[in-house]
């Protein structure tokens, strides 16, 4: 009983550990032009969020930056849009453990590519 | 009595690992069955591994990290803690290795010998795994362990020897943790001149124990087959620890048992702390420290966070520290440029290239067509050992498979997160634990009418 509280509680803390993790990408992607102070603070910040969550063996979830066929198993679009993509850029990773998604990676629609 | 269960220790230069399975694993196995012992739950590290270290300091001895903690703090006064004493395992003549009489920064008090502080770390270590399996679920069920330990092979020598040697020390110890009992684990130490009357009562009656020895490397193979379908017949493993770096090859069948090829081998004095230093210099140059005291409040800074900074420097290709008001940032490329560790990563190149091609013509000759390589050991996850074993995907015809430090079945679960991150420091006990009996270098009662102990006929 007392294992099974401790897990459950593990379990909560892990969802919202892979949560800010995800949200300090957001931020550092907010103040990339503010200067050594704060993006020496923020480093740090996403150094130990990341040390926290690979001790807890959560890993990223595709990469920024990258395409990937939309799936909305593994994907989150940023903007709601009435229509499914295609294909997604993805803008922030999310972040799984082993098989299971803890936090979808948010993306944006890329218009489909020209046949050539 | 043959008991359902499988103890293994895996006694490390820096830490020390124990991991339980059952005898049937590798006949019907369960990565839920597989039980990495809590050997230091309240510690600051992670809870799976304990500090190999003992500090002499009257009217007490302390162990573990109590022990790393009260050196670090008496560093000043020329005192330190003895660490790596495992190197000593793998002495030409171990028995008067043991025997040795250690310096005064060790024992200001002058009360043993090497052997008697061995033998009181590893009664420290029995206590610690008495509290790991008290505190597991499934295994606070099982009454009896069939007890194993991992130790790297021993070049030539006389194999049953050293083995008796070492089981005869963990007899004793068994004696002293009989005797101190849980409060080896006290923080605070155990008294000195109990520690001293325990030691010399356990040498004149060792408790009786049975123990086998698997060698480090063969644990690694029984790791990386079990689960899989087809096991590989021609493993090269890559140890890299806190002290060495060491280079397997072997060649067998996952069930029967591995032989190693000896002209393969290879152990290189730098590993772990090597690159501690590497990076504590790099950032000494980067920190601007000019002042002694500002360059020893850096240098333990670092030291004492270097496994989680090293985590990060080779998860994300760099890693950040803050000292004297600003951030500073360390990248890998600081690490790879570095003369000293240039040097390290060629000849570690060079040897393991070397350990493949004998190991593909072994395959070849056997006639197979594949090999697998694998790293192990705290240090398998950087970057530069993955890109080694990565690099080579064949050997003229033979085709070369790195296998990942940490098994998919790592990730069950069961586990809840814990293990994988730490995998590949407890892979040798977890090896050692799952390998069958066939994998076995030696096994005996302790103490032994001499014909009870046997070493194992090397497959030729
Ligand atoms: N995640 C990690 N990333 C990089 N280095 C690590 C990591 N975990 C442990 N280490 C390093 O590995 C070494 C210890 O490895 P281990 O295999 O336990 O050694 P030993 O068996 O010799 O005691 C230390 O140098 C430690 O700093």
């Amino acid at each position: 009983m007392v294992e099974a509280l401790a897990q459950a509680a593990w379990a909560e803390a892990d969802a919202a550990l892979a949560r800010a993790l995800a949200d300090a990408d957001v931020l550092t992607r907010l103040v990339k032009k503010s200067g050594p102070a704060v993006e020496g603070a923020l480093a740090m910040l996403r150094q130990s969020l990341g040390q926290a969550a690979r001790k807890r063996g959560l890993t990223r979830l595709e990469e920024a930056g990258a395409r990937a066929a939309f799936d909305p198993n593994r994907h989150v679009l940023i903007k709601i849009s009435s229509k499914q993509p295609k294909d997604v850029r993805i803008v922030i990773p999310g972040v799984v453990r082993g098989e299971t998604i803890l936090v979808k990676a948010e993306a944006t629609p890329v218009s489909p590519r020209r046949k050539r | 009595m043959s008991s359902g269960w499988v103890l293994c220790i895996d006694f490390g230069t820096a830490f020390s690992k124990a991991a339980a399975a059952p005898r049937a694993s590798w006949e019907r196995f369960s990565p839920a069955s597989v039980r990495p012992l809590m050997l230091d739950p309240a510690g600051a590290g992670n809870p799976f591994l304990l500090d190999s270290a003992v500090f002499v300091e009257a009217p007490h001895v302390l162990f573990g990290s109590a022990a790393i903690a009260r050196a670090d703090a008496l560093a000043q006064e020329k005192r330190a803690a003895l660490r790596s004493f495992k190197t000593l395992l793998s002495a030409g003549d171990l028995e008067r290795a043991l025997e040795t009489v250690p310096p005064a920064s060790i024992d200001p008090t002058r009360s043993f010998v090497l052997r008697d502080l061995i033998v009181l770390y590893l009664a420290y270590l029995q206590a610690a795994m008495v509290r790991g399996l008290a505190a597991d679920r499934m295994l606070s069920q099982v009454d009896s362990f069939e007890r194993r330990y991992a130790a790297p092979a021993w070049r030539g020598g006389d194999g049953a020897r050293m083995h008796g040697a070492v089981a005869g020390l963990f007899a004793e110890a068994e004696t002293v943790c009989r005797n101190i009992g849980q409060r080896l684990l006290d923080p605070a130490g155990v008294d000195l001149e109990a520690a001293r009357e325990a030691v010399r009562a356990a040498r004149a009656a060792p408790t009786p124990i049975q123990i086998g020895l698997i060698f480090e490397a063969t644990a690694a193979a029984a790791y990386t087959a079990i689960g899989l379908g087809s096991a590989a017949t021609h493993l090269a493993v890559l140890d890299m620890g806190a002290g060495t770096t060491d280079i397997t090859a072997l060649a067998g069948q996952a069930a029967k048992g591995y032989h190693e090829l000896p002209q393969a081998r290879v152990t290189l004095k730098q590993a772990g702390d090597f690159i501690d230093n590497i990076i504590v210099n790099v950032a000494l140059a980067k920190s601007r420290a000019k002042t002694p005291q500002a360059q020893t409040a850096l240098w333990r800074m670092l030291k004492s966070e270097m496994r989680d900074f090293k985590e990060a420097l080779f998860a994300s290709g760099h890693a950040s520290f803050r000292f004297d008001g600003r951030t500073l940032k360390i990248a890998l490329r600081d690490l790879e440029q570095d003369r000293d560790f240039r040097g390290f990563a060629g000849t570690l190149g060079e040897a393991y290239q070397h350990a493949m091609k004998l190991l593909a013509d072994e395959a070849r000759a056997d006639g197979a067509t594949e090999l697998q390589s694998v790293a192990v050991g705290g240090g398998a996850a950087a970057p530069f050992i993955q890109n080694l074993i990565k690099r080579t995907n064949k050997i003229g015809k033979v085709k070369v498979m790195a296998r990942p430090a940490t098994p998919d079945w790592a990730h069950a679960a069961e586990f809840a997160g814990n293990l994988a991150p730490v995998f590949p420091q407890l892979a040798i006990a977890i090896g050692g634990a799952l390998a069958p009996e066939g994998m076995l270098a030696a096994r005996g009662s302790i103490p032994a009418a001499s014909a009870r102990s046997e070493t194992l006929p090397a497959r030729d």
